[in-house]
C-alpha cells in the first residue's frame, strides 16, 4: 500500500518545542492519575545567552538550547474512518500527515542539583515531581 | 524573573523565552501516550519533498514501511532513546475548551504556560537504500505476454476478473517498494512494456520470433540495420499480424534510438550486442553447450554485418571446463536477485570459488547506497591470494 505523506503547511510549518533530559521524571503517587494540566517545572532562561534551567521540585537542571542537525517533523498518523467515500489507494485507510517542526532542542544533560535554600518563588513547593533516583543514572 | 508576555504560550513561549524570564512548564490537558504523533528525523536536503508532499510511505503490512520521494528510497528505522523527551506542541495546536479541573496551586491555567502533549520515546530516522526491485520482476513474471495473446484475443476481462498476475502502475507502486523514478528504470532493466494499462513482460521466445520477422524485413527491403524507419518498421510488422505496440517495443528491446540534437528521431539503430546476446540465449535455452559446436551455431544464426564476438556474452554465460571439452551454459546476471545477500549466495552456490574477471559482470549492477563496490566484496566475499602476484580469489564469507 501506498502512504502519501500529506502537508497543508507548505514551508511554513509551525515549530515545536522540546525538553529533554536524561532520566524521568516521575509523578508523586496522589497526582499520577490527574496529570492533565499538572506543573512539571518552571522553565527558566538567566541572562547569560542560550542557557536555560528547568526547575523540578527542589531539583534544578542546566542546559542549553541546541539546533537539531536533521530537523524533526512531527507525522500525525490517522485512521480513516470506514465510510469515507474517498477512492484513493491506500486501502488501509492511513494517513501520515506533517503537523510540525522540530528544529531546536534544549538539552539539560547534567545532572540535577538539589536546591537546599529556598526554591525559586515560582516553583509551587507542593508540586514537586522529583526525579526517580533510579533513573539518575544515565 | 518576569512571566511570559500574556498571550504569548505552548511552543512559541519556550523557542522564543527572553532572557530573565521564565514559563511553566505543564502537561497538556490532552498529555498521553499519543502512539498516533511519530517524529521523523529528515535531511535538510529531503525537507522541501516532505513538505510539498512529494513522498510516500510505501509497503505491505509484512514489510518495512520505506518512504520514497520522487527518485530515491529510504528505509525508515526507529531509533528509541533513554532521554525524556517532552513535546510541546505550538498554541492552538490541540487546543481544548476545558479549563483546568482542579484550580489549585499545582494547575495552571493553560493559557500562560508551555504544555507537554507527549513524552517521546524515540523518533524514525532515514537511511538510503536501493530499492526493492526483486518483487518486481517477481510480479511481473507471474503473467508473461505470449504470442497466443494477440492469436487469440484472451478476454482480457476475464484476465482482470481472475486477477492472474496483470499490474498496472498504480498497483506496482503500491506493492514494490521503490521511488517512481526507480520503479520507471527497474521496468525498463527488465524489458516490460504497458500493453493494454498492464505493464508486461513479453515471452523471450515471442520477442525473438518478432526480431526474426525485423530482420527478413530490413533483407527483404534492402533497410540498413543502422538506420531504421520506426514507422516502416512497425508498419510492416504490423502487417506480418504483430501488435503495434509489441513491433515498437522490439525496436526498443534490441535497438537504440538514434539522436540528432534536439530533434526526437524516428531513426533506429539495432543493436549488435543486444541482437547477438540473444540469438546465443536462444541457442543455451536447451542446455549447456559444447563451446566449440556453440560458437558454430552462434556465428550462423547472428544477422549478417553483424560480428558474434564472445567478449559481449560477459554476464550471460558460465563457461566449464569437464575433461578435456569446454561446455558453455546460460547464467545470465539479469536472472540474478538485486539482493546483494541473495545475489552473492547464489553466485558462491554456483561456483564456490570465483576469480575477479569472472564475478565482476555478475555483480557490477549491483547498487547498495553507502557501500562501495570494495565494501560490498569485503562485506559478502572473502578474498584469498595465495602469492602477492596471482590473481585474488573470492569464496563464500
Amino acid at each position: 500500500m501506498q502512504i502519501r505523506v500529506k502537508c497543508s503547511c507548505g514551508e511554513d510549518c509551525r515549530e515545536w518545542a522540546v525538553l529533554e533530559l536524561q532520566g524521568v521524571v516521575e509523578v508523586q503517587p496522589q497526582f499520577q492519575d490527574r496529570l492533565h494540566n499538572l506543573h512539571i517545572g518552571l522553565l527558566c532562561r538567566p541572562s547569560s545567552p542560550e542557557t536555560y534551567t528547568f526547575t523540578i521540585g527542589y531539583h534544578e537542571l542546566t542546559g542549553t538550547k541546541l539546533p537539531l542537525k536533521k530537523p524533526l517533523l512531527v507525522l500525525k498518523k490517522t485512521k480513516r474512518s470506514e465510510d469515507g467515500s474517498d477512492d484513493d489507494a491506500c486501502a488501509a485507510g492511513v494517513e501520515l500527515e506533517v503537523i510540525g517542526i522540530i528544529r531546536h532542542r534544549i538539552l539539560f544533560k547534567t545532572r540535577p542539583m538539589a536546591l537546599i535554600s529556598k526554591p525559586q518563588p515560582a516553583v509551587k513547593k507542593s508540586a514537586q515531581a522529583p526525579f526517580a533516583p533510579a533513573a539518575l543514572e544515565n | 524573573m518576569d512571566p511570559p508576555s500574556p498571550g504569548c504560550t505552548g511552543a512559541e513561549a519556550v523557542l522564543s523565552l527572553q532572557p530573565n524570564s521564565s514559563i511553566p512548564i505543564t502537561y497538556h490537558p490532552l498529555f498521553g501516550p499519543h502512539d498516533d504523533l511519530i517524529l521523523l528525523e529528515v535531511d535538510q536536503k529531503l525537507l522541501p519533498d516532505v513538505l510539498h508532499q512529494r513522498v510516500t510511505v510505501r509497503g505491505q503490512p509484512d514489510e518495512d514501511a520505506v518512504l520514497c520521494t520522487e527518485s530515491k528510497t529510504y528505509a525508515m528505522k526507529s531509533v528509541g532513546t533513554s532521554n525524556s523527551v517532552f513535546l510541546i506542541p505550538p498554541s492552538g495546536q490541540y487546543n481544548t475548551f476545558e479549563s483546568p479541573k482542579c484550580s489549585s496551586e499545582n494547575y495552571h491555567d493553560p493559557l500562560s504556560v508551555a504544555s507537554v502533549i507527549k513524552i517521546a520515546t524515540g523518533n524514525m530516522e532515514l537511511v538510503e537504500v536501493a530499492p526493492r526491485l526483486d518483487k518486481l520482476r517477481l510480479l511481473l513474471s507471474q503473467n508473461p505476454y505470449r504470442s497466443d495473446e494477440d492469436i487469440e484475443m484472451v478476454d482480457l476481462e476475464e484476465m482482470e476478473r481472475t486477477n492472474a498476475g496483470l499490474y498496472r502502475w498504480n498497483d506496482l507502486i503500491e506493492k514494490v517498494q521503490a521511488s517512481d523514478y526507480e520503479l520507471r528504470i527497474g521496468l525498463r532493466a527488465l524489458s516490460a512494456v504497458e500493453i493494454n494499462g498492464y505493464w508486461r513482460i513479453v515471452d523471450e521466445k515471442y520477442m525473438g520470433t518478432i526480431l526474426r520477422m525485423l530482420l527478413h524485413n530490413s533483407v527483404l527491403n534492402d533497410w540498413s540495420m543502422s538506420l531504421l524507419n520506426q514507422d516502416d518498421v512497425v508498419n510492416m510488422l504490423e502487417s506480418d499480424g504483430f501488435p503495434r505496440k509489441l513491433a515498437d517495443h522490439c525496436l526498443h528491446i534490441f535497438g537504440n534510438k538514434m539522436t540528432e540534437g534536439a530533434i526526437t528521431s524516428r531513426m533506429w539503430k539495432l543493436d549488435e550486442r543486444k541482437v547477438c546476446v540473444h540469438f546465443a540465449r536462444e541457442i543455451l535455452r536447451d542446455g549447456k553447450r559444447k563451446m566449440k559446436k556453440f560458437m558454430e551455431e552462434w556465428v550462423r544464426k547472428v544477422p549478417e554485418g553483424m560480428a558474434a564476438s564472445f567478449d559481449i556474452l560477459e554476464g550471460e554465460v558460465l563457461i566449464e571446463k569437464l575433461g578435456a571439452e569446454t561446455w558453455i551454459r546460460a547464467f545470465s546476471v539479469s536472472s540474478l536477485p538485486y539482493n546483494p545477500a541473495e545475489r552473492f549466495s547464489i553466485l558462491f552456490k554456483e561456483r564456490a570459488k570465483w576469480e575477479w574477471k569472472d564475478l565482476q559482470p555478475f555483480i557490477r549492477d549491483l547498487n547498495v547506497p553507502g557501500l562501495s563496490a570494495e565494501g560490498l566484496l569485503l562485506k559478502y566475499t572473502r578474498r584469498t591470494q595465495p602469492t602477492a602476484d596471482a590473481e585474488p580469489v573470492f569464496s563464500a564469507r
